[in-house]
């Protein structure tokens, strides 16, 4: 017996709609159906409501036919072929809501489509149904007004998260808004969008205006020596070029266009969200870009500096046009290839290389200014006749050194220091030679794990946290007892046999504090 | 040098593609097209005269470069048009001094036995070999090696372009080593001039560092010897050395011969040939591309022994997984040839012998074709062919880019 698979069509209509998990993914819906429809103006108005939001987006294109209109309602049914949308898939998103109504009038005919209920029916394993109604055609006077209630925007069009900025950085970044197709092809059509958000939303502007060309920063080869930042404005453009590339089973083209700059260059471009998310290599479909091919760049080239679309109209890509879903395909392999062999020529550019270098330059100057300030706090301290005071094992033998040459007594001299052994120095005293372990703070010696084997002597500058000598008097030291016995210039370590350390602390006075605070435990 | 002596010898450059250079090197009666590669053969390698003086493969080598009837005959000659051979490897098979006497009797090219070969030939001092030890060392003698010996025996063998005994640095010499090794070349730079002021061949001038600082400081320290004005009169070529610890890092190569090559026109050498010593295979195109002229390689031989062979200038496969079908050179178009390398050969030296031969054809005709690109006058050529090769692979990619930017125009 042969069997027809089923198909559950709720549940299909349900898994497209959710599919759209954005909910400014109908903006861009919206514009690249008014772009296909060959329009020139196209206005989106959104209002907050309380189940959701009101969208209306109206547009001056060729307007449908009964049979477009089918399309618009049904799924995978698209008479697009070589367009943006023509999967179908796209108008699902307005099922989302409490009404959808079209109003369109092309040189056949003027329909108008309404369907209730959609959101709350598919929820109910039901079918929504709309009803469409013609009217005479008035020639000449063509275009399409969707007017969608209580779309389930969820909490994306809020007003505490969208914003007029926020909408134009989408529009450029993942709309038909940010496409690079005008600088291919001459015959290129610029389509005019506005958006309107209500007051409720964002009552910062009347409306956004703006086209379907995506513009990059101006080019500025030459870095600003006068800037501390010299390279930050910096921006090449690397001008459209059309790759041929063959594969198994067919030709296709890459269009490569993009620049490489600085962070203020590059902060001229929309961003939609951090610049380490949107800068890289992004492939691109209808010049709308989808996902980034940072692996593209070399890892020694920090993908940041770079801003790369690759057009390629063989990519396939998912329902919501978030990722590509081909990418096992021949066509795909070959694509990800040329695009690295492009982006590596750039990145041999001497024009790069002289931009990392200036950018490396600069750093090392900043740096340098840093130490310079730091090199005058320090001097001021100097002269103000604050005592060096030490912060590592050198300066605290620096601080030895000095005593040394102050004090009557006996002397200690540094005959051999090796800081990263676990005994860091070798002194004379008395002419004797000594083991010596060399800490800033006594501390120190604890906190790095180290025995007291070979260890005749610490010096230290000071003891530090007089609480944790006594914990470790308390509960011991690498399995042995302790005992600290400052006032005789030592510290008592038992474990198989019984040891005295001397500790010379170098800074005494500030730390008799401490001592007293271990002494009277 | 005499009037004589500079009349014999002419470099033109004919045509340029960005810093590539196509020409012809003229040295008495012998003209060879530059860009070109020397291939690295022994003449003699411990046999006599009934075995073309031996040598294993190399003597298989010279069968080729003869026509000899053991392989089949035929005409290889374009192939050794130039030839490379170092004074140091004279006693590479522990000779007599019986026999090294006989070797050095008679200039190569004199000999019957090689006289079909008609190409230039370039006698290197070997000076890497005697940083060691500076003598020869044959099996029942040594000969104690300086510059008055070497020039002697290049001029015996019968060179055609000669270079003076050098020192040779390493990564690793301290600034110190490297000025006492200048200096040492330099002392044998003066007497090798004095010597051979009546050589009818080409001088070269050995030129050893990393980077323009090394080299210039080479040039400053050999100029205590020799006056840089008589520098540029007496010699006919630069030979850039020591790069051969570097032939692996593509990016110190590269670094070493644009700085080679802006040393060289600040001293006002930049329109004598350059030759680099011990680098080529892979790395052809893009020399070329920087305006290196001549080169000398032995990774024909060297691949082959590996079991390696050449399918193209960047590709090499196994000698048991070759395919002579699909060549078309002459070595794969002969029958007989092609059972030598299927390993029914007499000996082992004659199979490895005959897919060297194959090795150093492809890597010939890949110098013929990009001389040929060059010639054209124009970048786009050389740049199509750089793609095509040393650009598909992938480790050599960002170089081959690299050079394309530098050298021929850049991509943007």
């Amino acid at each position: 017996m042969r069997k027809n698979p089923k198909v559950n069509e709720v549940n299909e209509f349900l898994e497209i709609a959710s599919d759209f998990e954005d909910p400014l993914e109908v903006i861009r819906e919206s514009l690249s159906n008014a772009y296909d429809a060959n329009a020139s103006n196209v206005e989106i108005e959104i209002r907050s409501r309380e189940m959701g939001s009101d969208i209306i987006i109206d547009d001056d294109g060729d307007g449908m036919n009964q049979r477009d209109l089918e399309s618009f309602f049904d799924l995978g049914n698209s008479r697009k072929t070589d367009s943006i949308g023509y999967k179908g898939h796209g108008t699902k998103i307005f099922y989302k809501s409490d009404r959808i109504v079209v109003n369109t009038a092309s040189d056949e005919a003027n329909l108008r489509a309404e369907m209730d209920k959609p959101w709350e029916k598919l929820n109910q394993r039901e079918l929504p149904q709309y009803e469409v109604t013609e009217t005479p055609v008035r020639k000449g006077n063509t275009g399409t007004r969707i007017r969608i209630r209580n779309f389930r925007s969820g909490q994306g069009f809020d007003p505490e998260s969208l914003t007029y900025n926020k909408i134009e950085h989408y529009l450029k970044w993942k709309t038909i808004a940010g496409s690079t197709a005008y600088l291919f092809d001459d015959e290129d059509r610029e389509m005019n969008i506005t958006v309107k958000l209500g007051d409720e939303i964002d009552d910062s502007r009347q409306k956004l205006e703006t086209t379907t060309r995506f513009k990059f920063p101006d080019e500025q080869l030459d870095p600003d020596m006068s800037s501390e930042f010299p390279a930050e404005r910096m921006c090449k453009h690397y001008k459209p070029t059309e790759v041929e590339v063959e594969y198994e089973g067919g030709t296709t083209t890459l269009q490569i266009v993009g620049m490489v700059g600085g962070k203020a260059a590059r902060n001229e471009l929309p961003t939609y969200g951090k610049h380490s998310a949107q800068f890289g290599v992004w492939l691109a479909k209808d010049h709308i870009k989808v996902e980034r091919l940072n692996e593209a760049i070399s890892h020694d080239n920090e993908f940041l500096h770079f801003f790369f679309v690759v057009n390629c109209q063989d990519i396939e890509l998912s329902a919501n046009r978030e990722s590509i879903r081909n990418k096992s395909s021949p066509v795909y392999q070959r694509l990800t290839e040329e695009a690295e062999y492009y982006l590596s020529k750039v990145a041999q550019d001497p024009w790069f290389k002289e931009y990392l270098e200036t950018r490396r330059d600069a750093e090392i100057k900043r740096r340098a200014r840093n130490r310079r300030s730091s090199l005058k706090d320090r001097r001021e301290r100097i002269e103000s006749g604050q005592a060096l005071e030490p912060t590592n094992r050198t300066e605290v033998l620096l601080t030895l050194e000095r005593a040394n040459s102050k004090s009557d007594a006996s002397t200690i001299t540094v005959e051999d220091f090796e800081p990263n052994a676990d005994v860091h120095a070798i002194v004379r005293q008395g002419g004797k030679l000594r083991n010596a372990a060399v800490h800033h703070s006594l501390t120190d010696h604890f906190e790095d794990d180290l025995t007291f084997e070979e260890v005749d002597l610490i010096i230290c500058w000071e003891y530090g946290d007089p609480t944790t000598l006594r914990e470790y008097e308390r509960t011991g030291y690498l399995g042995g007892e302790i005992e600290f016995q400052l006032e005789s210039d030592g510290l008592v370590y038992e474990d198989d046999g019984q040891s005295f350390i001397e500790i010379l602390c170098l800074n005494q006075e500030s730390d008799k504090v401490t001592q007293q605070a271990v002494i009277s435990d | 040098m005499s009037e004589s002596v500079i009349s014999s010898i002419d470099f033109e450059v004919t045509s340029r593609a960005g810093d590539a250079r196509a020409g012809s090197l003229s040295i008495r009666d012998t003209v060879i097209e530059t860009p070109n590669l020397f291939p690295v053969l022994n003449f003699y390698g411990g046999g006599t005269i009934n075995s073309n003086y031996g040598g294993g493969i190399h003597r298989t080598i010279k069968e080729f470069l003869i026509g000899h009837e053991r392989i089949n005959g035929g005409d290889y000659s374009k192939f050794f048009d130039g030839v490379m051979t170092s004074v140091s490897s004279l006693t590479d098979y522990n000779i007599t001094r019986e026999r090294y006497d006989d070797y050095v009797s008679q200039p190569i090219k004199e000999r019957d036995v090689f006289s079909p070969f008609s190409g230039i030939l370039f006698i290197d001092s070997g000076g890497f070999k005697f940083l060691s030890s500076d003598e020869l060392d044959g099996s029942n003698f040594q000969i104690e090696i300086d510059q008055a010996k070497v020039y002697e025996i290049q001029q015996k063998m019968g060179a055609d372009i000669i270079v003076n005994l050098d020192r040779p640095i390493s990564p690793e010499d301290t600034h110190k080593q490297r000025i006492k090794k200048a200096q040492q070349t330099g002392q044998n730079i003066k007497e090798f001039l004095e010597l051979s002021s009546d050589f009818r061949g080409a001088r070269y001038l050995t030129l050893h560092g990393y980077n323009y600082s090394m080299m210039d400081e080479f040039l400053t320290e050999i100029t205590r010897y020799t006056s840089a004005e008589t520098l540029r009169s007496a010699f006919d070529g630069i030979a850039l050395g020591s790069l051969v610890p570097k032939k692996d890092d593509r990016n110190a190569l590269i670094d070493a011969v644009i700085d080679c090559r802006a040393v060289l026109k600040d001293w006002g050498f930049e329109e004598l040939p350059l030759h680099v010593l011990g680098i080529s295979s892979r790395a052809i195109p893009l020399l070329v591309a920087l305006g290196v002229d001549t080169f000398d390689s032995s990774t024909y031989l060297q691949t082959a022994i590996n079991g390696g062979y050449c399918t193209s200038l960047m590709e090499t496969v196994d000698i048991s997984e070759a395919d002579p079908e699909q060549c078309n050179c002459p070595v794969c178009s002969s029958e007989y040839l092609k059972e030598w390398m299927r390993g029914n050969a007499p000996y082992q030296k004659d199979m490895l012998g005959a897919v060297a031969m194959h090795n150093l054809i492809i890597q010939k005709r890949s110098i013929f074709e990009i001389r040929d690109r060059v010639r054209r006058g124009e970048t786009e050529p050389l740049i199509e062919y750089i793609e095509s090769t040393v650009a598909q692979d992938k480790p050599t990619r960002e170089h081959a880019h690299r050079v394309v930017n530098h050298s021929l125009g850049g991509y943007f």
